[in-house]
């Protein structure tokens, strides 16, 4: 029974094999090889790599970086590029959670006047894209603009508001042994995921995303759509804002320039998440699953460094030799499965 | 007297397609040879094999009675042999002198704006434009202008044979006037002048012999006094594709289905008005910048109009966008397919329901279900393989892909079908499909509106006819009048031949 059972993965797994072989240039295979084995290696001789501890760990650490990724992959799959802003609109988001609870507003109130900061900030860029201004230029302006008036407002100080509060539930609670921040990340995923893929809505941004002026000719605009990326995009951005907060009781407009990935810039850890899933830069082509895995992956590897005793030197190259890695490997397994037909 | 360029039995094949056949040119020096033919004649490769930019034909290529073979544009250049594309490769910033001197040959390496200038001044003289100063930037010249600088650029290199392709296809006719007495003058002065056109009154007007392609195949060279537009217009059409087209259908017009009311694209040089009925196919006729491609882009609301309005299914009403028409069931496939009319990187399956994504979902939710037969219905009656549903769009030829860029329009069952050149890029199977299907949707009670720069289709397919000049609307043709010749005649000199015009104006 047992043996059969084995007998029929390792036929699968053999399927599966020569399927790549087949489909895939010498190349690809030998990228991926090399890299499974690194990892591998790497995760074997990792002090307590493997335990369920660290496992939370990782995707813990995979949440808050892969909620705001989820969020910028709508912008990039509709071919609306990126959102250079993304950290800071988590900082001015931040701001107003903190100010607001230290005020002693209630978390629903609070949580409230941050989504409403998060989708004015988003949906001013998402108009100027729309309109036709480049989202690189837009969105470095926005970002200036959105991190000045955050700092300005905190006058560059640490917010900070008492526990109690109403929102440890978010940043520090649990369900089923998994951290709360971990279920949220699942379930935007999951439903990012579904939209996508199931309603009108998904169907457009990849048409738009794909080829613009054919969404246009047949009846999908452009400036609609990168209002609403843009928007998901920055509530996005926003919610992460919050639970963040919500963990440490409090604020700085800094935040997100320091405290995450190898890097600690979150916009650009959140970029190199959408490529290293393999995402189309110019749009129509990708998945939020693939960000998902994306954040999940990096943060598997910037773990298993991390155990290695890496400083952030090493890992900020790692998070470099990924995005290269990816783009790659996907580049080539298109070409490859286009060939095909 | 001896050609200083002579090509002998050139042939030319891409995958299956014989371009050229046999074909032979040749020109003489002083001499201004036209070089005319139909779209998809061969025109184009012809002219690339001469200037190098095509490599890969079979053949004899003479200069000055030595073999020789051109490899690419620079050696062709060397050899004395300069073209001036359709499109311009000026720098719009950058002064007129510099620009004539781009490539830095024959110049001092350090050579000052002024001492640019003074030698600018003698090529600028050659083709007219004594009185532009070298020193200004090209972007605030005409267009018209802009191409004489060109032409200047090349003369900087010192060639013997250039080749003018479309060099007034973009421009109006005072600029038009002045590229043709620069081509007259260049010959005067020793140069030899190939001068690709569609339009025969410039033809007419410059050039001492006429080299004619069709189907790839060249005709002698005729001297231009021996020939008329008639006989050149018969020279030119062939006869062979007349099976390819549905028979035409006795059209009731006694109540247009929609009204075009002074409708001014931009681009075009006065409003527009016409009618179209239910059954039937209305073609609009004229060359590449004529305005008959404006006018469905305008009530597609796909290009910005001045004014004027499109009275349709009782309302009157000018598009702001394609959803707007869209929404009214105004369907519009325009000449570029790549560009605006497929989702490439998409399944084919997406691209046949893009146009109609809210009548397959509810509250927002796509079925699956209801596309998928919405798209197998579509591609099965555009013959499209239900196979490939699934596959890239961009993976089909572009015969395929032209039938899912017009059948996608299928799904919003529109009333009013615009198709802006619907065979270009398609082979000769898939355009007869094409043909058969646009005829079966006119059946339906569809009114077809197509726009094409293609005779034969104009003629072949056509219920009525009307004929587009320069941005100028200029007649109807309807009935026996609705023949190749006709519709040539009225697209290329619609006012006569050049000097009658020139009295007149």
């Amino acid at each position: 029974m047992t043996a059969g059972v084995i007998g029929n993965a390792a036929d699968a797994g053999r399927k599966f094999v020569d399927r790549l072989v087949e489909e895939n240039s010498k190349l690809v295979i030998v990228l991926i090889a090399t890299f499974l084995a690194v990892l591998i290696a790497g995760m074997a001789t990792a002090p307590n790599f493997l335990t369920i501890f660290n496992f939370k760990t990782i995707i813990r650490d995979a949440a808050l970086v892969g909620i705001m990724a989820v969020g910028l992959t709508f912008v990039t799959l509709s071919g609306n590029f990126f959102l250079l802003s993304m950290k800071e609109t988590a900082a001015i988001c931040i701001i107003t959670f903190a100010t607001s609870m230290a005020a002693g507003y209630e978390f629903e109130i609070s949580f409230l006047l941050t989504m409403i900061v998060a989708i004015a900030a988003g949906a001013a860029q998402g108009v100027l894209i729309g309109l036709g201004g480049n989202p690189i230029v837009v969105t470095l302006g926005a970002a200036g603009l959105l991190f000045g008036l955050a700092s300005w407002w905190s006058d560059n100080l640490v917010v900070s508001f008492r526990r109690p509060h109403g929102a440890e539930w978010l940043g520090t609670g649990s369900f089923l042994g998994l951290p709360n921040i971990t279920v949220a990340f699942i379930l935007i995923a999951v439903t990012a995921e579904l939209v996508l893929r199931y309603t009108k809505f998904g169907r457009q941004v990849y048409l738009i995303g794909a080829n613009r002026a054919a969404g246009r000719a047949t009846g999908h605009e452009n400036f609609a759509m990168a209002i609403k990326a843009c928007i998901i995009a920055s509530v996005c951005s926003g919610f992460v804002a919050i639970a963040f907060s919500a963990q440490v009781s409090s604020a700085h407009v800094n935040y997100f320039s320091s405290e995450f990935g190898s890097s600690g810039d979150m916009t650009i850890m959140v970029i190199a998440t959408v490529m290293v899933g393999g995402n189309s830069i110019m749009g129509g082509f990708g998945s939020t699953l693939r960000s998902s895995i994306g954040a999940v992956f990096i943060s598997t590897v910037d773990n298993m460094m991390v155990l290695h005793g890496f400083n952030s030197g090493p890992r900020v190259l790692a998070v470099g030799l990924m995005i290269v890695f990816s783009i790659i490997v996907f580049a080539l397994v298109r070409r490859g499965s286009r060939a095909q037909e | 007297m001896q050609p200083i360029l002579r090509l002998t039995s050139i042939s030319r094949t891409f995958g299956a397609i014989r371009a050229l056949v046999d074909v032979e040119f040749e020109i003489r020096a002083g001499e201004v040879m036209g070089l005319v033919g139909e779209n998809g004649a061969g025109k184009s490769t012809l002219v690339k094999i001469i200037s190098g930019f095509d490599d890969g034909y079979v053949g004899e290529f003479e200069l000055d009675g030595q073999f020789v073979r051109l490899a690419s544009p620079a050696r062709a250049e060397r050899a004395g042999i300069a073209i001036a594309q359709q499109e311009l490769s000026l720098i719009p910033t950058m002064s007129v002198a510099e620009n004539i001197f781009l490539a830095g040959e024959n110049v001092p390496v350090f050579a000052t704006q002024r001492a640019l200038a003074k030698k600018a001044e003698r090529y600028l003289g050659e083709v007219g434009l004594d009185e532009v100063d070298p020193g200004i930037a090209v972007n605030r010249l005409s267009v018209g202008e802009q191409q004489l600088v060109e032409v200047a650029r090349l003369l900087a290199r010192e060639p013997r044979v250039l080749i003018l392709d479309e060099p007034t296809a973009a421009l109006g006719e005072r600029d038009s006037a002045r590229i043709l007495d620069m081509a007259k003058k260049l010959a005067e002065n020793g140069k030899s002048i190939v001068y690709v056109s569609h339009r025969l009154d410039e033809i007419f007007n410059i050039c001492d012999r006429v080299t004619v392609l069709r189907d790839g195949r060249s005709h002698t060279p005729r001297d231009a006094s021996e020939l008329e537009v008639k006989s050149l217009v018969e020279l030119m059409l062939g006869r062979e594709l007349e099976n390819m087209f549905p028979p035409k259908r006795a059209v009731s017009r006694a109540e247009p289905l929609l009204k075009v009311v002074d409708l001014w694209p931009d681009g075009a040089l006065e409003p527009f008005n016409f009618n179209a009925f239910p059954g039937e196919i209305l073609g609009l006729a004229g060359q590449l910048g004529s305005g008959s491609g404006y006018a469905l882009a305008a009530m597609a609301g796909a290009l910005k109009a001045r004014g004027g309005a499109i009275e349709f299914g009782g309302h009157c009403f000018l598009p702001r966008s394609p959803k707007e028409a869209i929404r009214r069931g105004i369907a519009y496939c325009s000449d570029d397919r790549k560009l605006d009319g497929l989702f490439l990187g998409r399944p084919i399956n997406e691209n046949l329901s893009s146009p109609a994504l809210s009548r397959i979902s509810s509250v927002g939710i796509l079925q699956k279900d209801a596309e998928n037969s919405l798209a197998r219905s579509n591609a099965e009656k555009f013959t499209v393989d239900l196979a490939r549903l699934r596959a890239e769009a961009g993976l089909l030829s572009g015969g395929n892909q032209q039938k899912v860029a017009l059948g996608k329009w299928l799904a919003i069952e529109p009333k009013i079908i615009l198709v802006n050149e619907p065979t270009r890029g398609v082979d000769v199977g898939a355009r007869a499909e094409i043909y058969a299907k646009l005829r079966e949707l006119a059946d339906e009670g569809a009114a077809i509106i197509f726009a094409s720069t293609d005779i034969q289709e104009i003629a072949g397919l056509s219920d009525r006819v009307i004929a587009f000049y320069r941005g100028m609307q200029i007649d109807e043709i309807v009935g026996d009048r609705l023949k190749a010749a006709e519709i040539l005649a009225k697209i290329t000199h619609p006012f006569g031949s050049g000097l009658e015009k020139a009295a007149t104006a």
